[in-house]
Order: C-alpha cells, then structure tokens, then sequence
C-alpha cells in the first residue's frame, strides 16, 4: 500500500481531534520534504513538542529536485487536498544545486496548475533547514488553515467520480450474502469479510 | 462457431478465388415509409428528451478551442445525446468520431475488485443498458458495427458490446457524400446503404422519407406513431419517393468518382508483398499516433489495465488502443515484430483489406474518409488503395 | 519553389544528402514528402499549406526515417527552433542533418486545400503571430523570396488572457470539459518534435505514475504532464493541437507557460542551440516569492 494513499474518508478522522467540531473539515495534507532539512527540521519540531496539526503526512525524499510533478498530480489524485514541497535554503543543498533545479521546475508547474484550476492556496513551497522546527509548525498550521479555507478538494476527487460507476459496485454484494443480488461474484480465497 | 479452427479457414479461403461478401444481414425491403417532417422531427427530438432518453445525433460541436472564430461550414460535428432541435447538425460536416464510442466506449470497466479478509471480492460490470436511440446516423458509421460484431462474437461473447448493440435502435440517414476522401462505394457499401440500421431517413421537401427495416425500427416508430405520416398513395407519395431517389442517386454517383479497386487482386498482392519497397514510401510520413484508429468506425482494439481507485480497492478496464503506437507489439523481452512504422502502417492496411475479408468475409472499413482527413501527416487512404490495386493490375498484366 | 527544386537536386546530385524532406501536392492538400531521387525533386513544394513542422521526422526513434540516410529538411523559421531544440538536447549531430532554409509569410491552419489560400486573420496558423524568424537564421541554405508579414492576429494571447481572468473554480471546470473528450491517443506527442524519448512517462507501469484510461483524472495528469515537461522547450508550432482529433485547444496551455518562462527567467524560444532551455539550468537569484 502507497504512502501516498489516504484512507477512506467515510466517518473517519484524524487522530488528535478531540477538541474540534467533530463538523469541521479536516484537510488532508501530503508534504514531499528533502531528506536533509526539512525532513530533520520537522523531527526538531516533533522533539521540541511544538504543537502543529496533525493533518500532513510527511513524505521523505533525498532533495527537492528528486521531486516529479507527478507525486503532486498524484497525490490530489488519492485524496490530498494540499500538498507541501518543502526542502534546503538556496546554497545549502545536500546535492549542491537540486534545489535550484526544484526552484525553477516549481515555478513554472503552479502556473500550470492555477492555469488549469486549481487553487494556488492548495500547493505551498517552502525552505525549511534542519534547524528551524519552528517554522516547520508554522508551515504545516498555516498549510492547514489555508486549505481548511478552501474546503475538500471534490473537484479533482471528483474526477474520480466520473471514473467510477456511479452506484458502488460492491452495495450490491453487501446484500449478496443475504441471498438477493446475482450481479456479485465471489472470488475469495480466504475467510468472509 | 465450428471445430474448425481460424487457421483451417483462413488457409481455406486463401484457397478460394474469391470471397462472398454477400451479407447475412442485409437487409430486406423496407417494411413501411413514412414522412417525418423538420417540425415532427423537432418534436421527436424534445419528446425523446423529456422521457429521459435523450436520442444520439449528430450534433454541433460546443468547442471552445478550435472552433473559436471558425466559419459555420468549418465548425465540427459530433454524435452525441441531444436535448432539442437547435442541436442537430443534419447533413452538416460528418461528425468527427463514429458511432464506435456509444458500443465500444474509450474506456469502459470490466469489472471493480476490493480486498476483503485474505482474499479479493469482485464485481463485474453490469451487462444490461438503458434502451438508446440513434438518429440521423452516417451509413458509413452504421454499417461499421455489423462488421465489428464478427470480431465481438468470433471466439468470445462480448458481453458488453452485445448488450450495448441489443439496446440501440438506429435509424440512418442518407449521405450526400462528405467529399473526395470518402470511398464507401468502394468497399461494398454505398451513400445510403441500410446495412445495420433499423430504418433510415432521407431528405426530401419538408423532412425526411423514413423507412423501416427491422422490428426494433418498427417498434421506434410506433412509439411516436403521432409524429410519422404515412406516405401518401399517387402522385404525392411518388414525388417524395422520386425526390429521395434522386438524393441518393446523385449521392452514389459522387462517391464512386473516388475510388474505384478490384479487391480480389488487392487481396491477393497484399497476401504476397509482404515486404514489397511500397510499404516504405507510406511508413516515413506516418507519425505514428494512431489518430486513425480513434476516428475509425470499425478500429477495434483495446488494451486491459488494473487501477486501483482506493485503499484496497479498483477496477479493471478497457481503454482504447491502437495498433500504430511503437509499443503495441513489445513483448516483455523487448523484442518488437513490427519494428518501424513501414510495418506498422502495413498492418493497419493488411489487417482491414486481407486478414479480416479471410476470418470474417467482411472489409474491416466502411469507407467513411475520417483517418485521411484526420491524419496529421497527410496520408490518403483511398489513394493507398488505388496505387495498391494499380501495382496488382500491372503485375497481373506482367503475368 | 523553383529555386527549392533546384537546391533538392543538387544536394542529392552530390551524394551530400540520400533524402529531402519537405512538401507535396498531395490529392487532399500539401503533406510531407520524402524525395530520394533527383528525378522527384519536382515534387517539393513550398506554399502557405505547409503547415507540417518536418523536425519531427528527425526524432532519431523514427528508424524508418533514419534509415532513408542523411537528410536535408526544409524548415521554416519555427520548424528550424524545432531542430534547435533536438540540437540543443543533443537528439542530432548538426552536420549529421542539412537544413533548407524557406522564407516564410505564414502558413494556414489546416493544409488540405487543392489550392494554397491566401491568408487572412481567420485562417492564418497561430503559431504565425509575432513570428521574429520569417527568415529563418541557422539554416545551411536559405531559399525563396520575401514574402508579406503574416496577417496580425493577437487571438492565441487573447484567449489565454480570457482564461486567466476567470476564477480557478471556472478554469477547472473549463479544462475538465475539454479534457472529457481527450482519449489519450497520443496524437499530440506524436506529432510534436520535442517528444521524442523512447519510452514516454506514461507508458511506465512500475509504477503507473499517469493513469492511461482517458477518464477525467487519467486525462488531467497526461495533459498536465505533458505540458510541464515541454516548458522552456515548446517552440509554438501548434502542431499538438491540428493533430488531436477532438479538438482540445492545447494551444492556449503552451502558450501559457511561454509566457511563464519569459516572465520568470526572460526565456523565449531561440534557433541558436547554445542558449540553454530554462528548465534545466537555473540561476542562484531565480524568483522565489512564491516558496515561504
């Protein structure tokens, strides 16, 4: 199972969330770091016991220039509805240059996202170095306020939607055990659901 | 389907000196004409709407790209559900892509999985449709799908192609021949070929003469008996039959200047120039990209993929594919058969005009002209056709 | 066109070149044409239906191509920034291909007409306006006389400043709706010169990073993709958008992001190889309002 993947949102809900109108909209945030300073950065906040929203799933990887457009595609695909890019202060990268590489390829891909609809708001670049957990919680809360102010993302997961067919398949299997339903057919090789 | 197998048929008829392309479903005289007139038609359309069963038609296309600033005669056209008569585009410009989506959609799920316990459970699409009409169908685009049901049911059942063609009732109408680059004659049919459809319309004075072929036709017009006049007996009703005859004679006459082969010498030089140095003049031109293939009416390959939609959930579907793209026959190994595109172009032209007519008795094309008005790179199918038929003549005459 | 003729036949005469690659007649409109003997060369012509860009043909993938042997191709100023580009990505050795230069007053849109039309601002190709390469510079040799300014039409500009003034929400629901018709044929990079890897993004399986089923989703990441990563390297041709055959205007997205990168890093797309494409190279003071 992908990293990436959010679980299923029917009833469900973050972990830490006792205080919040069980109402409110809790966005689901996927955060692509760089391995050497945000990735460490966000550990000292962990450590420094800031408190953040536990909204974002943190994704780690060498350097923000090994970041592809596509993990973000990819993620609002599976249920994200902002995502942050997050890595080195310009001269400090691990690599020597991949962040000036993440710079310019970024720059021009959130024109191309806000070119074909989707909200600015929804994607945040960032220079986070190892030492500043606080501005990771900073990062992360102001992500999360942002795009709690936009609202899910059903427009793109709404793509989804016209995917799949409309009825879920599987209600009718649901009701299949009962003995009604002929559209269903099992082809389980382990125990009943 | 016999024991036979494909290849004892296929070396069978390779034997034989020709085919019969007599169809089995051609069809009978027409079984009743009636007058649809433009405001009946109008109603026809709305009422077909307001019922929920919005009719397919050829339409006008609602562009924002190309057709910016684009002159009424330029503007496209596509089949598509319509919801009154502003929209249709009767004899306008042929829409851009054939019926093929309506029974063969660009993509289509075959079945959706989830994981359950240890195991999987899975659910296949369903195989029942909603009854469909079609109206105002290209002949061309019509007479494809008898020809791709041979495929669909050769040694698999298609299900979901069956299903979608049980539910559709089709009514054609009469072409007036699009321009130089159609050659339906040329492939057995003709501008107002019956060939698939349950009745067909043709223009005259005030509307359309209608003709039913089939019960399903019959049934259609029953449905909406108020809206369909008989055709008056005596000099009336000979009028209007005169009228539509001369639309559709006029219409054959076209189209035969386009193109005219022999196609048992076309299939017997394609059955022995396999590698014949013409195939490379068509490759280099060819990009490659397969637009021939969406538009086509009778271009039925798909590939298979599995996506996964949620946690521990997916589907799995059928996608639209086509035989010009460079990985369509990569094997795993990654060795290729058709390595270049002068093998692959070849293949597109041997499978529609010899391998086909050999498995099913049928030209796998109907002579509708969009791969050559839509292909980028200029490539001209017809006149493929008759620079194939003229090397055939002269090596026959060599002979 | 004569003068054309005359330079095919002598590049072939001379054993310089084994192919031309340029224009014919066709029955249906002008179309690429590939001349292997001096005897053919009457073939060649050059009128404003040649609206092919002929780089494309010098994809070294394209082994059909390839094997005709050395090639001159006539360009035009936009399809010579094509051929810079495959320079430039080192796609060709620059002797390994001679480039006819043809001095070009715009093309039309569409190139299937018996008879080449006169341009108006209906029917000139948009890839014509503000066209800086009518003579087109990095050419072996230039043929052809001067021809008229292409007719002024500012209606790609216009149409992507449309789009700009609308709010996301609209913006997504205007692409969803183009996208919904997208079948993901490949037509669009087929038909372009700057895609030419050999095993495209999508057609990676391990993992399947851009969904091949033309769904809307599946379609949104494809033109996405593609479109990010012809940034910097699009050279306008709008041969993407002639070739789909449902009429998404991928125009108005290339267009876009020229203008994106000539914002940013002040790069407009160049005939001189040397200068390097903007994504790929950086500068240590490139923008970066936009990263906290």
């Amino acid at each position: 199972m992908s990293a990436v993947d959010h679980p299923q949102r029917s009833g469900e809900r973050a972990p830490g969330d006792g205080e919040r109108a069980s109402a409110e909209f809790e966005p689901r945030i996927t955060a692509f770091v760089c391995n050497w300073c945000t990735y460490t950065g966000a550990d000292l906040a962990g450590t420094s016991r800031l408190h953040m929203a536990s909204n974002v799933r943190i994704i780690r990887l060498p350097c923000t220039g090994r970041i592809d457009h596509v993990f973000i595609v990819k993620a609002f695909e599976r249920g994200a509805d902002g995502v942050i890019v997050s890595g080195c202060h310009p001269a400090d990268c691990h690599y020597t240059a991949g962040n000036y590489h993440a710079r310019r390829r970024f720059g021009v891909f959130r024109e191309l996202l806000s070119f074909l609809g989707v909200e600015p708001d929804r994607l945040t670049f960032s220079w986070v170095s190892a030492s500043e957990g606080g501005k990771w919680a900073d990062v992360v809360n102001g992500t999360v306020e942002r795009v709690r102010r936009l609202g899910p993302f059903d427009a793109y997961h709404g793509l989804a939607g016209a995917a799949t067919p409309a009825d879920d398949p599987f209600a009718s299997y649901e009701t299949a055990a009962a003995g009604s339903d002929e559209s269903a057919t099992k082809a389980s090789a382990g125990g009943a659901s | 389907m016999s024991d036979e197998t494909i290849d004892d048929r296929v070396e069978g008829a390779a034997e034989a000196e020709t085919i019969d392309f007599a169809n089995d479903d051609d069809v009978a005289a027409p079984r009743r004409r009636l007058l649809l007139t433009h405001e009946a038609l109008a109603a026809l359309v709305a009422e077909l709407a307001a019922a929920g069963t919005p009719a397919v038609a050829p339409a006008w296309a609602g562009d924002a790209g190309r057709a910016a600033g684009a002159t009424a005669a330029a503007r496209e056209t596509e089949y598509r559900t319509v919801s009154g008569a502003a929209e249709l585009a009767f004899g306008e410009r042929l829409p851009r892509l054939s019926l093929k989506q309506f029974f063969l959609p660009p993509t289509e799920v075959l079945f959706s999985w989830r994981r359950s316990g240890g195991g999987v459970e899975l659910v296949s699409a369903p195989t029942t449709f909603e009854d469909q009409v079609v109206l105002g169908a290209r002949p061309c685009d019509v007479a494809a799908l008898p020809i791709v049901d041979k495929v669909m049911n050769w040694d698999y059942a298609d299900e979901l192609w069956n299903a979608r063609r049980a539910a559709t009732t089709i009514f054609g109408l009469s072409c007036g021949v699009e321009d130089d680059s159609c050659f339906c004659s040329a492939v057995f049919l003709e501008p107002a070929a019956s060939r698939g459809s349950d009745g067909r319309l043709t223009p005259v004075e005030g509307g359309y003469l209608v003709e039913t072929f089939t019960d399903k036709g019959e049934a259609f017009v029953a449905g909406h008996d108020a809206l369909f006049t008989e055709l008056a007996a005596g000099a009336d009703g000979a009028a209007l039959d005169a009228q539509a005859e001369g639309f559709r004679a006029a219409a054959r006459e076209r189209v035969a200047a386009n193109l005219q082969v022999d196609h048992g010498r076309l299939r017997d030089w394609l059955d022995h120039h396999f590698d014949d140095p013409f195939w490379a003049s068509l490759g280099p031109r060819c990009n490659g990209c397969g637009v021939c293939a969406s538009v086509c009416p009778t271009c039925h390959c798909f590939d298979i993929v599995d996506e996964p939609e949620s946690v521990g959930r997916g589907v799995r579907r059928r996608n639209w594919d086509t035989c010009q793209t460079c990985v369509f026959t990569l094997h795993a190994s990654g060795h290729n058969p058709r390595q270049d595109q002068n093998a692959r172009f070849r293949q597109r032209v041997e499978h529609k005009f010899l391998i086909y007519p050999l498995k099913f008795g049928d030209v796998l094309c109907t002579g509708c002209g969009r791969c050559s008005r839509a292909c980028p790179t200029g490539q001209d199918l017809a006149e493929i056709l008759a620079d194939i038929d003229a090397l055939a003549a002269a090596g026959e005459a060599a002979s | 066109m004569t003068e054309l003729q005359d330079t095919a036949r002598r590049l072939l005469d001379e054993g310089a070149v084994r192919v031309v690659i340029g224009w014919e007649g066709g029955r249906l409109g002008a179309r690429p044409a590939f001349v292997t003997s001096a005897a053919d060369c009457d073939r060649l012509i050059f009128d404003t239906r040649c609206v092919h860009n002929l780089a494309t043909f010098l994809n070294p993938r394209r082994s059909q191509v390839a094997g005709l042997g050395k090639a001159a191709v006539v360009v035009k100023g936009c399809d010579a920034k094509a051929v810079a580009g495959l320079l430039r990505e080192a796609q060709l050795e620059r002797d390994g291909v001679v480039l006819i230069g043809v001095r070009c007053g715009g093309v039309v849109g569409e190139p299937s007409a018996l008879e080449p039309p006169a341009l108006t601002a209906e029917n000139v190709s948009s890839r014509c306006w503000g066209c800086d390469v009518r003579e087109p510079g990095s050419v072996d040799v230039l043929v052809g006389e001067a021809r008229p300014e292409p007719p002024v039409t500012a209606a790609l500009d216009e149409r992507v400043a449309a789009l700009d003034a609308l709010s996301p929400a609209e913006r997504l629901a205007f692409w969803t709706k183009e996208f919904s018709r997208c079948t993901q044929c490949y037509a669009c990079r087929q038909a372009c010169p700057l895609c030419f890897c050999e095993r495209c993004i999508v057609e990676k399986t391990e993992p399947q990073w851009i969904e091949t089923s033309p769904h809307p989703r599946g379609n949104f990441a494809w033109n996405l993709t593609r479109a990010q990563h012809l940034a910097g390297r699009c050279v306008g041709c709008g041969e993407c958008e002639r070739a789909c055959p449902v009429g998404i205007p991928l125009g108005l997205i290339n267009r876009k992001l020229q203008q994106v990168v000539y914002e940013l890093y002040g790069y407009t797309v160049s005939e001189d190889p040397t200068v390097p494409a903007p994504i790929g190279a950086y500068a240590t003071d490139d923008t970066q309002d936009f990263i906290r």
